[in-house]
């Protein structure tokens, strides 16, 4: 139970992240093909995200063109209804799902993360109230409740980042409670503690090593749930307008009328849901993978 | 069953009620503006109505808006508990007709999709645990997991783009064929399955892995039980094993899921409706917050959450009777 896979982080001076750049070597090795071709598509639309201003030739909210403009040399996969590009769009759009996904995921994670151990060690009250609340949210309808709130707050990024992060803090702060609560017993942190460890020293020393890759690999999850959930929303409508993400091109694409009996489906809506699929996959593969090689214990304390 | 766990459940069942009460209650009141000062309109042409501060407090009065806002709850609780869910503001009827005539469809396609999926992953759960360690069981498993990631409105959009677009097999949208007349019964019944079917296969196939996955462990843990060996000591054939003594103490689990099923189903209902705009309570959801209907979004969610936890308590309860361990 103790020992796990990174025992130097339990030692005294070794940190985190000089420990996660020495593994990450070996890390990648014991990927699987999958694992493997998850972080290729990654890499993939890090780079379209990253460099969305060089790789396309117009400003993705500005109108270029003709209206639905057919795939050609003017413009690589042609253009919307309003003549944007849709290649700009793609490209700026991974910046608006990698954006929400990872801004909801590391709050969440990390806030209901850091919740949960403080909950697991201090037990008590604040322990009991923290569980109750989290049963409450886990029972609750998550996607009806999301969009009747952002209905009622209005569209805006920042609200859908908010909701997100309100629906998905709740697993991380159970499964690092459940993870802190089964440490607490272990002789060496009571041993810490008669030395005359701080819960503070051992909080960060012994807990936080150990809660940290679950905690990773959970974020990864809440990354692709809010990517999932923001484009689903967008899909509805509920999305901000003057946000280009790609949940923002399918409503529009869905939403013009007589689109399936036209040839612009396939340069307008196919385009967001091959990369809509992609990063959720690739999320998925790599999640995968590390849970299996960071920790064969989570789905034990996760309950997957 | 032992009283303190009913208790507990009885309980947790009533606060998450109260809380999505609260929430449909306290929402839309916390949100600037009333609907007594509207200014401007969407419609063409319309007339916007500016009334007096006269009839302003009148109309507020009128609907016991002046009232505490711990009277007002108390209000809202007794009309909940009452079944008046209020008038739509868009169908200019009580939202209770409203969701009543879209809430079958929904029920329909859940419930086809729940029963499919359930079945195929379990046939699919058995043939994998079988050949387990074998080639055809990782293929099937990493198949299953890759497909299972594409988020169901996602994969309703491809089915749709295959089946009715390319092919031209499935109609595009709707729940019936439009002014049609039926010769019968079985006519009426091909036609509703017709345009169900995609609905129904998208909602299934997001769940099946889940399913899959599932009986496939658990089978993989009973299997090294003891019984098991006793049966095959006995000389029962193979089959017999699988079918009789692993299947039918590894559905135990699968019952769960089946529960939690409906929930999630029910979230992505609303997606898939609007996908294949089946007219089922997620499109109408949909509509509904497009035309800002707040009476009506408050319904259907107190409806939707209901329902979800409605279906938790009774897998509770159907589990408790399924296995008698879980009672002590």
């Amino acid at each position: 139970m103790v020992s796990g896979f990174f025992p130097r982080y339990g030692m005294p001076g070794g940190s985190f992240l000089k420990g996660m750049i020495d593994t990450s070597e070996s890390i990648l090795s014991r990927f699987s093909i999958e694992g493997k071709i998850g972080l290729c598509g990654i890499a993939l639309i890090l780079i379209v995200a990253l460099f969305a201003p060089l790789l396309s030739a117009y400003p993705p909210d500005k109108i270029t063109g003709n209206s639905l403009e057919p795939p050609g040399q003017k413009h690589l996969l042609g253009t919307d209804e309003l003549g944007m590009d849709i290649w700009s769009q793609i490209c700026y759009g991974a910046r608006m799902s990698l954006v929400i996904g990872l801004v909801v995921a590391l709050i969440a994670g990390i806030g209901g993360g850091i919740l949960g151990i403080l909950a697991g060690y201090l037990g008590g009250m604040a322990d009991q109230l923290l569980m109750r609340t989290v049963d409450i949210l886990m029972a609750l309808p998550s996607f009806p409740l999301l969009i009747v709130i952002s209905a009622f707050m209005g569209p805006s990024i920042v609200n859908v980042i908010l909701v997100l992060i309100l629906f998905s803090w709740a697993k991380p702060a159970r499964i690092a409670r459940a993870q802190t609560l089964a440490m607490k017993t272990n002789t060496y942190i009571i041993a810490a503690k008669n030395y005359g460890g701080t819960p503070f020293y051992i909080l960060r020393q012994h807990i936080l090593p150990e809660v940290l890759p679950i905690l990773f690999v959970l974020i990864l999850g809440i990354t692709s749930y809010a990517i999932v959930a923001e484009s689903g929303l967008a899909f509805l409508g509920l999305g901000d307008p003057t946000s280009k993400s790609w949940g923002m091109m399918l409503y529009y694409a869905t939403s013009f009328k007589s689109i399936y009996f036209t040839p612009f489906w396939q340069w307008w809506l196919i385009p967001p849901l091959v990369a809509l699929i992609t990063l959720v996959t690739s999320l998925a593969f790599i999640s995968r993978d590390l849970e299996q090689v960071l920790d064969p214990r989570l789905r034990q304390a996760g309950g997957v | 069953m032992n009283e303190k766990t009913r208790n507990t459940l009885i309980i947790r069942f009533v606060i998450t009620l109260l809380v999505i009460l609260a929430i449909n209650f306290f929402l839309p009141r916390m949100m600037p503006g009333d609907p007594f000062s509207t200014t401007s309109s969407d419609v063409q042409g319309e007339d916007i109505v500016t009334m007096t501060e006269e009839q302003r407090q009148y109309f507020i009065s009128y609907y016991g808006m002046d009232l505490p806002l711990h009277e007002q709850f108390f209000r809202y609780l007794a009309n909940m508990a009452h079944g008046d869910f209020g008038q739509s503001i868009y169908y200019k009827i009580p939202v209770t007709s409203v969701i009543l005539i879209h809430l079958p469809w929904t029920i329909l396609i859940i419930f086809c999709a729940t029963a499919l999926s359930t079945a195929v992953g379990i046939i699919l759960g058995l043939i994998s645990a079988r050949n387990r360690k074998k080639r055809s069981d990782r293929v099937m498993m990493t198949g299953l997991i890759a497909f299972s990631e594409i988020p169901s409105f996602l994969l309703g959009i491809i089915l749709l783009l295959i089946f009715c677009v390319w092919l031209k097999l499935l109609p595009l949208a709707g729940a019936v064929t439009p002014f049609a007349h039926y010769a019968g019964v079985v006519d009426q019944a091909l036609d509703i399955a017709h345009h169900a079917f995609l609905p129904v296969l998208t909602l299934a196939l997001a769940q099946l892995t889940g399913v899959y996955l599932l009986t496939r462990n658990t089978l993989i843990t009973v299997s090294s039980k003891d019984y098991i060996r006793t049966a095959y000591a006995k000389g029962l054939g193979e089959r017999i094993v699988w079918t009789r003594h692993a299947l039918r103490n590894a559905l135990l689990p699968v019952v769960t899921r089946t529960g939690f099923m409906i929930g999630l189903m029910m979230g992505g209902a609303v997606l898939v409706e609007t996908v294949f705009s089946y007219p089922g309570i997620g499109l109408t959801l949909r509509s509904a917050v497009v035309n800002r209907d707040y009476a009506l979004i408050q319904g259907i969610l107190l409806v939707t959450a209901v329902s979800i936890l409605l279906c938790n308590l009774l897998v509770d309860q159907v589990y408790r009777k399924l296995d008698p361990r879980v009672s002590d």
